[in-house]
């Protein structure tokens, strides 16, 4: 029977060639659990071509705080098509960004930016900052008179980009009504905004003062109608309806849209004009003298802003245009009489009311290569979402040989000083 | 406050603002005459040194006296232009050597800018009746006054409109007469009123 330690010596011996035979196995023949390749975000992109040299069995793993550029989420997502297991995990923020032409025809770009609520974006051109936003609940958006080259968004470290629209061709603006104070300083108004104008004004039986080129109603050469009452609105007729349903913007200002020709389009059926208790004796404000009220809204109507005494603005899509009701008729005392930059405040007012239903052309960008306005979205949509806590195989890190080297080195030696103890060789 | 286009006559603190007072009620009966404008049956004073100047966008201002306007005034006059109102400023005495003229003259510039020839084919002179340039009155071809017939109204334009007009034609004497008496008239020399008033409205 085997002594005490003729057993341990044996057992050492057994662990060292099982230790030795383990390694070389493994090293021979592939493992049988799968091996993970990881890769953070920045360095990714290094990484893919060897990766994809890697036999298809290998997890690839991205571990990314932000979304890698759109050529690597491609070429990960090409990867995975080709029978590669790719994954990914971790919080990347959420952002988007798009870029439209503004119907403005000093040819502004709006920026709209998606972002987690309460991040700073920064956002820029070829050429400098643009501007820097606080993200509200909703978003946020950026106008810039001019953009150079493409444009950036960044929060934190994420970058997002989208393409610069072409600037907007600005139609003109036909503006139809009686003779009044109120059509005379929306003229003004507009055309001091840059804004080509055509009025049509009744001043007598079958006498119209015309400014400005003859006016076919084409979405081609008009892009906003102003209708003042409803001498202007009888005077388009049935064109109108038309002229919206093909694209082109209504705004329905006053009384306007108690006209028969008008009610089919009106967001909203017109109550009686709510006129103030007491006139106010300094300065006027936009309506404060009183207004039209959006009594009843039709069903696809929208209340764009509400007053004490009703709806002051209300505005609905026909077909392809777009129909804003303004129940103000008389703005024109808040330029003349409003306090200091009333004049400014007005004229503001009445452009972005035009721009809100016109027709323009080409506003929207075209998408531009290099551009990535939604890279979370785009990493989803490739890969799939994020699997944080759900790794597809044990990720612990393989066993180091220098390990197992020296404990079959302890065993080897454990073995021989055991032997030499007893005498033997 | 009515939408209705209200005359408006400017009172200032020097001179004898008030005398043409026929004039605003002929000028009403003219543009109800002659058009569908909706027109308040009768006019308005209003102080040039008031806020509520700027409430009434076609101001008409006459006058043999000398105008020199106060602080308050000028500072109104200039803000009233800028915002796109028009200023008709008409020479009672029909005399370029008055003091109406001389004193008017001035303050307008100071407070607005140098006044110059409207040309004849104004937009002004068409935007209602056809006229060749301002009309004449019977005072310029009676030859009293200055004993001149003055070829243009003077004007100051702002954005490519008319913001101060001003006239040595004397209309204030011209129009200064009861509406009904246009009856006894071939042809009604208020007209031009009219053209001043739709241009005001419409350009």
């Amino acid at each position: 029977m085997p002594s005490r330690r003729s057993r341990f010596e044996l057992a050492c011996r057994i662990g060292a060639f099982a230790l030795l035979g383990w390694m070389l196995g493994s090293s021979v023949i592939p493992t049988s659990g799968r091996r993970l390749e990881r890769a953070t975000a920045a360095g990714v992109g290094a990484k893919l071509a060897a990766w994809t040299r890697l036999p298809p069995g290998v997890v690839l793993h991205g571990d990314f705080s932000t979304s890698p550029d759109a050529g690597s989420v491609d070429w990960l997502s090409a990867l995975k098509r080709s029978g590669h297991v790719v994954a990914w995990s971790g919080t990347p923020p959420a952002v988007a960004m798009s870029a439209e032409a503004m119907s403005d025809p000093n040819g502004a770009v709006r920026v709209d930016v998606a972002a987690p609520g309460g991040s700073t974006v920064l956002v820029r051109d070829d050429a400098s900052v643009i501007d820097s936003v606080r993200v509200t609940q909703f978003g946020a958006s950026v106008v810039s008179p001019i953009v150079v080259g493409g444009i950036v968004g960044r929060v934190g470290s994420q970058r997002f980009s989208a393409a610069a629209p072409d600037s907007a061709r600005i139609g003109a603006v036909l503006v139809a009504g009686s003779a009044s104070w109120e059509g005379k300083f929306i003229v003004s108004a507009l055309e001091e905004r840059g804004w080509p104008v055509i009025a049509r004004f009744s001043v007598a039986p079958n006498v119209d003062v015309m400014q400005g080129a003859s006016s076919v109603l084409d979405t081609a050469r008009v892009a906003a109608v102003i209708l003042l009452d409803s001498v202007g609105a009888e005077t388009m007729g049935p064109s109108i309806e038309k002229f919206v349903r093909s694209g082109g913007g209504l705004v329905l200002a006053g009384s306007s849209s108690l006209a028969p020709v008008t009610t089919a389009l009106a967001p909203g059926k017109l109550g009686t004009r709510i006129r103030p208790a007491e006139l106010p004796k300094d300065t006027i404000r936009l309506g404060s003298t009183g207004f039209y009220p959006v009594s009843v809204l039709k069903q696809d109507g929208v209340a764009l802003e509400r007053r004490a005494d009703g709806i002051a603005i209300a505005a609905r899509r026909v077909a392809a245009g777009r129909v804003i009701q303004v129940g103000y008729d008389d703005s024109w005392r808040w330029r003349m009489a409003g306090g200091d930059g009333s004049e400014r405040a007005h004229r503001e007012w009445w452009s972005r009311v035009v721009a809100s239903v016109a027709y323009v052309h080409g506003a929207a960008a075209t998408p531009g290569a290099g551009t990535d306005p939604a890279p979370v979205a785009r990493l989803v949509d490739r890969l799939g979402p994020s699997r944080d806590g759900v790794l597809p195989i044990q990720s612990r890190p393989p066993i180091d040989k220098r390990i197992l080297i020296t404990l079959i080195m302890i065993l080897l030696i454990a073995e021989w000083g055991s032997r030499r103890w007893r005498g033997l060789r | 406050m009515s939408a209705e286009f209200v005359f408006a006559t400017a009172q200032y603190e020097s001179g004898d603002w008030d005398s043409a007072p026929l004039v605003p009620p002929n000028i009403i009966d003219t543009i109800a005459r002659y058009t569908e404008i909706s027109v308040a049956p009768t006019g308005i004073i209003v102080p040039l040194s008031d806020d509520r100047m700027l409430r009434y966008p076609l101001l008409y201002m006459t006058g043999h006296l000398p105008v020199r306007f106060s602080e308050a005034e000028r500072r109104n006059v200039k803000r009233f232009v800028e915002r796109g109102g028009l200023l008709f400023v008409d020479d009672h005495n029909h005399d370029i050597d008055g003091t109406f003229h001389k004193t008017a003259v001035e303050e307008i510039t100071r407070s607005v800018g140098a006044l110059t020839d409207l040309p004849n084919d104004h937009p002004l002179y068409a935007a209602f009746f056809k006229f060749d340039g301002p009309p004449t009155t019977s005072h310029e071809l009676n030859g009293w006054g200055d004993n001149l017939v003055h070829k243009h109204l003077l004007a100051i334009q702002r954005n490519g409109r008319i913001a101060v007009l001003y006239s040595s034609k004397d209309y204030s004497s011209e129009w200064n007469y009861h509406p009904d008496s246009k009856r006894f008239m071939s042809v009604d020399n208020t007209r031009f009123a009219v053209n001043l008033v739709v241009y005001a409205l419409t350009a």
